[in-house]
C-alpha cells in the first residue's frame, strides 16, 4: 500500500544503490539492500539496481538480493529474464555454495516461460559433484513441474531422479522421493518397488529424523511378497520403534500396523514398544507436541485400552496446561479407570470440578458421570458433595450428569432421587434435566410437586420453549403418579398454555395432552410413559475393543488431531454440497436405486451424540426375523451393500439391538435394528428398523429400507 | 506433506516475517488466521490444528506461530526469541528459513550444521566464506574435520530434574526424574569416546552385583551415539559433536521422596486478611546443600500490605504474578525452615473467581543425583593419541515441582 512519501523513499534508495561510493563500501551497500527489503513499500522499480547488486562475492548480500528477486519476479517478468542470465552464469561458479544458491533461487521465480531457461542448469545440477547442488537441483525438478503443472511429464528427468535414489548423500535421496512424488502426483506418486524399498530400508540409518519419518510414510506403499520378506523388513525397522524422535517412532508404528495387519501379535508387540515414546510425547515440553501425543494415545486406546492403564498418573493435568490438553487428558483418564486406580483418579477429577474455567469444571463433572456408570457409589458421593458448593455452573452440570446417569444405569436412581430433593432451585441451563428427572421419577422425590409448583407459577416469565415443553410433559407424568397433589397444577398449566401461550408448538402440545387426558388416565399412561432407562444403550457407550485397522490408516496424520469434529464436518459439508444435485434430478426417477456409500468412519461418540440429538423419521417392520446365521455374517453382508455396523448386542439376547449407519447422496443415515421389543408385542418375529437422518431425505430412507430388507431376506433364504 | 509457507507473527497478528515456499497458497490466508485464533481463544478451545477454506493452518503457538524446529533453531541463534530479536536479525532469519526448508521440505535442521552455512553476523565480512561447509560431504554430519584445541578436555554434566505433583492433602500424586547428560567437548580431531554408567541393565549383562545401579527408562541419545552397540551390549560409544551438546536423556519412574517438602496453611478471612504459614523441610542428606531455593506461594490478586517473617532467607511480594517468593540462598539437608506472611484484603470483595495455583519450588543441589547415577568412566581415544581429561559434575534440580494448596 503506497502512502505519502513512499515514492520519495524509493527514489532515495535508488539513488543510494546506484551511488558508486556506496557500492564501494560493502557494509553500506548491504545496509541499503536490507533497507530495500524492509521498507514495506512497493520497490519493484529498483529491480535493475538489485540485479547489479547480486554481482558480489558476499554470500549474505547475494541471498538478500535473491530474496528480493524471487518476490518481484512475477511482477517484472521482462526484467527478471535479464536477471536469469546472471544467475545462469553463477550456476557455473567454482564455489558449490554459489552454484546451489543461484540454482535454487532461479527455480523459485514464479513466472511463465521459466522452464526453458532453468531446464538445462537443473539437468547439469543433477550431475554436479557437490551434494549441496544436487539437493537443490532435485527439488528444482519439482519446482519446474509445479510451474507448468499440465505439461507432459519429462521421462528423462523422472528416470534421472529414480537413478539418484542411489545417491550417497541422504538428503539427495529423500529429496528425490519428494520431487518424484510431486511430479508424478497425477499418476499416484512415486512407485516403491522391491529394490527401491530395500534400498531405502538399508539407508534409513543415515537419514535425519525428518527424512526417516517421510521415508516410512512412502514405504506404506510397499507390500512385501512373502511372510519371510515381511519379517525381514520388520526386523530392520524394529529399532526405529523406540526412536528418540517421537514422530519417527509413531511413523514406524504406523508402518508396522499396516504391514503386519495379518499378524495381530506383531501389532500388539509394536504397540507395546511404542507406548514409551508415545507417553514421553504426552509429557513433552511443547504443548502442541503434547496435544498430538495425547490424540494418538487415544487412538491406540481404542484397540488396546489396557496398554496405558499403569501410567494413568501421567495423564493428571498440570495447573498451567491449556484447556485443550486438559480435556483430552480427562477423556483418557475416564478410559483408564480400573478397580485399583479408581479412587485416585476420582480424587484427581474431583479437584478439577472446582476449576475456575466453567467449561473445564463441567467437563470434569461429566467425566465423573461416565465413571459413575461402573463405579456409581463413589461417584455419586462426589457429585452430591459438589451440589453443596452452590455454584450455578457446577450444580447445572451435576444435574445434567444425573439425568444421563439415571438413563444409563437405573440402579443409581434411588440415590439420585434422594439428592435431587435438595436442589430445588436449579440454575438456568439444567432446568430441562431437572424437569425430566421429576417427571420420570416423581414418585420417589417427595418435594417434586412443590418444585413443579414453582415452575408453573413462573411460567409467564419463562422464555425457553424447550423448558415449557418439558414442563408440560413432566406435569402430565406427575399427574399420572401423584394425581392428588398435582391435579390443580396441571389444570392451571394446560389452561395457560392453551389460552394464553403464543407459541404454536407449546399450544399444540398442551392440546394434545388435554385431549389425551379426555380419553382417560389409562390411555394417557400408555402413551406418555415409556421406559425409564435404556440399558441396551450401553452397547454404544460401553466401548468394545476396536480392530486396529479401524484407525491405523489415519494414524500419524492430522486426522487424529482434528478428531471427531472432522467426521461431523465432512458429514455437514457433503450435505451442503448436495442440494444442487438433487434439485437437478428429474422427480420421476425416484424409483431409481439409490446408492449407499460408507464415507469416513463415524466414531462411537459422534454416533451417540447424533442419535440422541435427532428425531426418529421413519419406523418400519422389516417383515423378516433376525437371520439365524452368525452375526458376523450379517455384518459382512451389510458391509457389502455399504452399510456399516457400529455395535450390536450378542446374538441370543432379547431384545436384540444393533446400530448401523451409512451415507447416501449427501445424507447420513443412522438406524437401529430391534427385535423382540417388549413395548411392541408381536414384533418378536420380525426386525423393526428406526431411522434417523441428517439432513432429511425421504427418498434415501426408502431406498435404505428396501436394501436392508432385501439383505435380510437373502440371508434368511440362505439359512433356511 | 510439505509446508507451503511459514509465517512469523507478532502478538497482534501482524506478519513479521513470511517465507513462501511453494506459491500454492494465497499469502493473504494468514489474515484469517488471527481472527480465527482469537475466536477460538474466546471459546477457550484453541486446538493446534485449524482449517480455513482449503488451507490448513497448523499453528504452533509459542506466543507466535512457527514450526517447532525453527523455534528451537531460532532460540539457539538468538538465545531468546523476542519480537525485537526477529526484527533486528531478519537477514539471519531469512537465511535460516532458506536453509531449513526448500520447496517446503525440511533440509538441514541441526543448528550446529546450520551455523556453518550461515555467516552469523553481517559484519564478519572480511572473511566472507567462499568454501562450502565441510559437513556437507562429511561421513560424520555432526562434526567437522580438522578441529584443534591446545588443551583437550571434556566436561560432563549430569543434570537431574525432579517432577513432583503433591495433592492438597499431602499425598504424592506423581513423581519422576528426568535426567540428561550434557557434554562440552573441547577435543581435537575425530575422537572416539566411550561412556560408562552404573546402568542396571549393563550390570545385569555383565553379572556384576546390583549394589548401586540405576534402571533408566526412555533413554534417548544424540544422533552421534551408535544405537546398535547400545542395544547389543549397552555400551555408549560415539564421536562427539564439537562444543556443547546433549548426549543423552533418560527418565526414571520411581517414587522419589520430594527433596523439599512443603507444608502450608493459607487462611483467608474474607474482607480482612490472608495469613500464610509455610514450612519447608529439606529431605536430603545432611552433607548436601540446596542452593538458590525459591518457594513461590500464590496469594489472592487483590491482596495488599504484605508483612513477612522468615527464619532464614527473605520473602518478597511479586504483585504482578500474585506470588510471594521466599528465597533461601542455601538450604542444608535435614533442616526445617519457616515463613509467615500476612496480607490485607480489601473490604469490597473481588467477584472474579480465581484459580488455585499450586505452590512451586525451585532449587539446585550440586554434587548429588537423586537417582544415584554415576559416570564410572569416560574413555577418549584419538588417532594422534593425546591425553584428554574428562571432568564430571552432578546437579539435581527442580523440574515441574508443584504442591497443590487447599484454600
Amino acid at each position: 500500500m503506497p502512502y505519502f512519501g513512499s515514492e520519495e523513499t524509493v527514489k532515495e534508495l535508488k539513488r543510494a544503490l546506484s551511488n558508486p561510493n556506496v557500492q564501494a563500501d560493502r557494509l553500506r551497500y548491504k545496509n541499503y539492500i536490507s533497507k530495500v527489503i524492509r521498507s514495506g513499500l512497493d520497490v519493484s522499480t529498483l529491480f535493475m539496481d538489485m540485479v547489479k547488486a547480486s554481482a558480489t562475492v558476499d554470500i549474505v548480500q547475494k541471498k538478500l538480493v535473491y530474496l528480493y528477486m524471487c518476490t518481484y519476479a512475477s511482477d517484472k517478468p521482462d526484467l527478471a529474464l535479464l536477471a536469469i542470465n546472471t544467475l545462469r552464469k553463477y550456476c557455473a561458479d567454482p564455489n558449490p555454495m554459489v552454484r546451489g544458491l543461484a540454482l535454487s533461487n532461479m527455480c523459485n521465480f514464479r513466472m511463465p516461460g521459466m522452464t526453458e531457461y532453468i531446464e538445462q542448469p537443473i539437468v547439469a545440477g543433477l550431475r554436479d559433484k557437490a551434494s549441496y547442488v544436487r539437493r537443490v537441483a532435485v527439488l528444482g525438478c519439482a519446482k519446474m513441474h509445479s510451474l507448468q503443472p499440465n505439461t507432459e511429464i519429462d521421462g528423462i528427468i523422472v528416470n534421472e531422479l529414480y537413478a539418484l535414489l542411489r545417491d550417497p548423500d541422504p538428503v539427495v535421496v529423500v529429496n528425490c522421493l519428494r520431487a518424484l512424488e510431486e511430479i508424478l502426483k497425477d499418476e499416484g506418486g512415486v512407485v516403491i518397488n522391491k529394490p527401491i524399498a530395500h534400498h531405502l530400508l538399508n539407508r534409513m540409518k543415515d537419514l535425519d529424523s525428518w527424512a526417516q519419518s517421510e521415508v516410512l510414510t512412502f514405504l506404506l506403499r510397499y507390500r512385501p511378497r512373502s511372510d519371510d520378506e515381511l519379517f525381514d523388513v520388520l526386523s530392520l525397522l524394529d529399532s526405529f520403534l523406540q526412536s528418540t524422535h517421537a514422530h519417527v517412532a509413531v511413523a514406524t508404528l504406523r508402518l508396522f500396523l499396516h504391514l503386519a495387519s495379518a499378524h495381530p501379535a506383531v501389532q500388539a508387540d509394536a504397540l507395546l514398544c511404542t507406548s514409551a515414546p508415545l507417553l514421553a510425547t504426552c509429557g513433552a515440553a511443547s504443548r502442541e507436541l503434547r496435544f498430538a501425543g495425547l490424540c494418538h494415545v487415544q487412538k491406540v486406546m481404542r484397540s488396546q485400552p489396557g496398554l496405558f492403564s499403569t501410567h494413568y498418573k501421567r495423564f493428571f493435568c498440570g495447573y498451567s496446561e491449556p484447556t485443550y490438553i486438559k480435556f483430552h487428558k480427562m477423556e483418557i483418564l475416564v478410559e483408564l479407570v480400573n478397580d485399583e486406580n479408581v479412587a485416585l483418579v476420582l480424587e484427581e477429577l474431583s479437584s478439577y470440578c472446582t476449576d475456575v474455567s466453567p467449561e473445564l469444571a463441567q467437563a470434569a463433572i461429566a467425566a465423573i458421570g461416565r465413571i459413575a456408570r461402573t463405579y456409581s457409589e463413589k461417584c455419586l458421593d462426589i457429585l452430591t458433595g459438589l451440589l453443596a458448593l452452590k455454584q450455578d455452573h457446577i450444580t447445572s452440570a451435576v444435574i445434567q450428569t444425573f439425568r444421563d446417569l439415571v438413563w444409563f444405569c437405573p440402579q443409581s436412581t434411588a440415590a439420585v432421587c434422594q439428592t435431587v430433593e435438595v436442589c430445588v432451585d436449579s440454575p438456568q441451563d439444567s432446568e430441562q434435566a431437572l424437569l425430566w428427572l421429576l417427571g420420570e421419577h416423581g414418585e420417589k422425590i417427595s418435594s417434586a410437586p412443590y418444585v413443579m409448583e414453582g415452575y408453573v407459577d413462573g411460567l409467564k416469565t419463562e422464555l425457553s420453549l424447550a423448558v415449557k415443553m418439558e414442563l408440560l410433559t413432566t406435569a402430565v407424568k406427575m399427574f399420572l403418579c401423584r394425581p392428588a397433589e398435582t391435579q390443580d397444577m396441571l389444570g392451571r398449566l394446560l389452561h395457560y398454555c392453551i389460552e394464553e401461550e403464543s407459541d404454536v408448538c407449546v399450544r399444540d402440545r398442551a392440546l394434545l395432552y388435554y385431549r389425551l387426558l379426555q380419553r382417560g388416565v389409562e390411555e394417557t399412561r400408555k402413551v406418555v410413559t415409556g421406559p425409564k432407562s435404556d440399558p441396551s444403550m450401553s452397547v454404544l457407550t460401553e466401548r468394545q475393543e476396536e480392530p486396529i485397522s479401524q484407525w491405523a490408516s489415519t494414524f500419524n496424520t492430522l486426522g487424529p488431531l482434528s478428531g471427531h469434529d472432522l467426521c461431523l464436518q465432512t458429514a455437514v459439508i457433503s450435505a451442503a454440497d448436495q442440494p444442487s444435485n438433487s434439485t437437478e434430478k428429474d422427480p420421476n426417477d425416484t424409483e431409481e436405486e439409490i446408492s449407499l456409500s460408507l464415507g469416513p468412519p463415524l466414531s462411537h461418540e459422534t454416533f451417540e451424540k447424533m442419535w440422541l440429538d435427532l428425531e426418529i423419521l421413519h419406523r418400519q417392520t422389516l417383515g423378516s426375523p433376525l437371520p439365524r446365521t452368525a452375526l458376523d455374517m450379517l455384518q459382512a453382508a451389510l458391509q457389502l451393500v455399504k452399510i456399516q455396523t457400529l455395535a450390536f448386542t450378542p446374538g441370543d439376547t432379547v431384545p436384540w439391538k444393533a446400530y448401523i449407519y451409512t451415507r447416501s447422496t449427501g445424507t447420513l443415515i443412522l438406524a437401529e435394528l430391534l427385535q423382540g421389543d417388549p413395548q411392541a408385542p408381536g414384533s418378536d418375529e420380525s426386525l423393526v428398523v428406526s431411522v434417523k437422518q441428517q439432513p432429511v431425505n425421504q427418498h434415501a430412507i426408502r431406498g435404505f429400507a428396501s436394501i436392508l430388507k432385501s439383505v435380510l431376506q437373502t440371508l434368511n433364504d440362505d439359512s433356511s | 506433506m510439505s509446508a507451503s509457507a511459514v509465517f512469523v507473527l507478532d502478538l497482534k497478528g501482524k506478519v513479521l516475517i513470511c517465507r513462501n515456499y511453494k506459491g500454492d497458497v494465497d499469502m493473504s490466508e494468514i489474515d484469517h488466521f488471527f481472527s480465527l485464533l482469537m475466536l477460538q481463544e474466546e471459546e477457550g478451545l484453541v486446538c493446534p490444528v485449524m482449517s480455513h477454506g482449503n488451507a490448513l493452518n497448523v499453528t504452533l503457538r509459542n506466543e507466535r506461530a512457527s514450526p517447532v524446529p525453527c523455534v528451537q533453531v531460532f532460540t539457539e541463534y538468538f538465545k531468546e526469541l523476542e519480537e525485537e530479536s526477529i526484527q533486528d536479525n531478519f537477514v539471519v532469519v531469512y537465511e535460516l528459513l532458506d536453509e531449513l526448508m526448500d520447496f517446503g521440505f525440511p533440509q538441514t535442521t541441526d543448528s550446529k550444521i546450520l551455523q556453518e552455512y550461515i555467516t552469523q553476523k553481517g559484519n564478519k565480512l572480511e572473511v566472507a566464506k567462499t568454501k562450502v561447509p565441510t559437513t556437507v560431504t562429511n561421513a560424520v554430519s555432526w562434526r567437522s574435520e580438522g578441529i584443534k584445541y591446545k588443551k583437550n578436555e571434556v566436561f560432563i554434566d549430569v543434570i537431574e530434574s525432579i517432577n513432583v505433583l503433591v495433592n492438597a492433602n499431602g499425598s504424592v500424586m506423581s513423581s519422576d526424574i528426568v535426567g540428561s547428560i550434557k557434554l562440552k567437548t573441547m577435543l581435537s580431531g575425530m575422537p572416539e569416546l566411550r561412556l560408562g554408567l552404573n546402568d542396571r541393565m549393563l550390570f545385569a549383562l555383565t553379572g556384576r552385583d546390583k549394589g548401586k545401579s540405576v534402571a533408566m527408562e526412555d533413554v534417548k541419545f544424540h544422533q552421534c551415539v551408535r544405537l546398535s552397540r547400545f542395544e547389543s551390549d549397552r555400551t555408549i560409544s560415539f564421536i562427539p559433536p564439537d562444543g556443547e551438546s546433549e548426549l543423552m536423556s533418560y527418565r526414571i519412574n520411581t517414587h522419589v521422596k520430594p527433596l523439599i517438602w512443603i507444608e502450608s496453611v493459607i487462611e483467608k478471612f474474607s474482607h480482612s486478611r490472608v495469613e500464610i504459614m509455610v514450612k519447608a523441610k529439606g529431605q536430603f542428606k545432611k552433607q548436601s546443600v540446596a542452593n538458590n531455593v525459591e518457594i513461590h506461594v500464590p496469594v489472592p490478586s487483590d491482596a495488599d500490605s504484605p508483612k513477612f517473617k522468615t527464619s532464614t532467607g527473605h520473602a518478597k511480594y511479586v504483585p504482578e504474578k500474585n506470588l510471594v517468593v521466599w528465597s533461601i540462598k542455601s538450604f542444608p539437608g535435614g533442616k526445617e525452615l519457616l515463613m509467615r506472611a500476612h496480607f490485607g484484603l480489601p473490604s469490597v470483595e473481588n467477584h472474579e473467581l480465581e484459580g488455585r495455583p499450586p505452590i512451586t519450588v525451585r532449587f539446585e543441589i550440586p554434587y548429588f543425583t537423586v537417582s544415584g547415577i554415576q559416570v564410572r568412566y569416560m574413555k577418549i581415544i584419538e588417532k594422534s593419541g593425546y591425553q584428554a581429561l574428562p571432568w564430571v559434575r552432578y546437579i539435581t534440580q527442580s523440574g515441574d515441582y508443584q504442591l497443590r494448596t487447599n484454600s
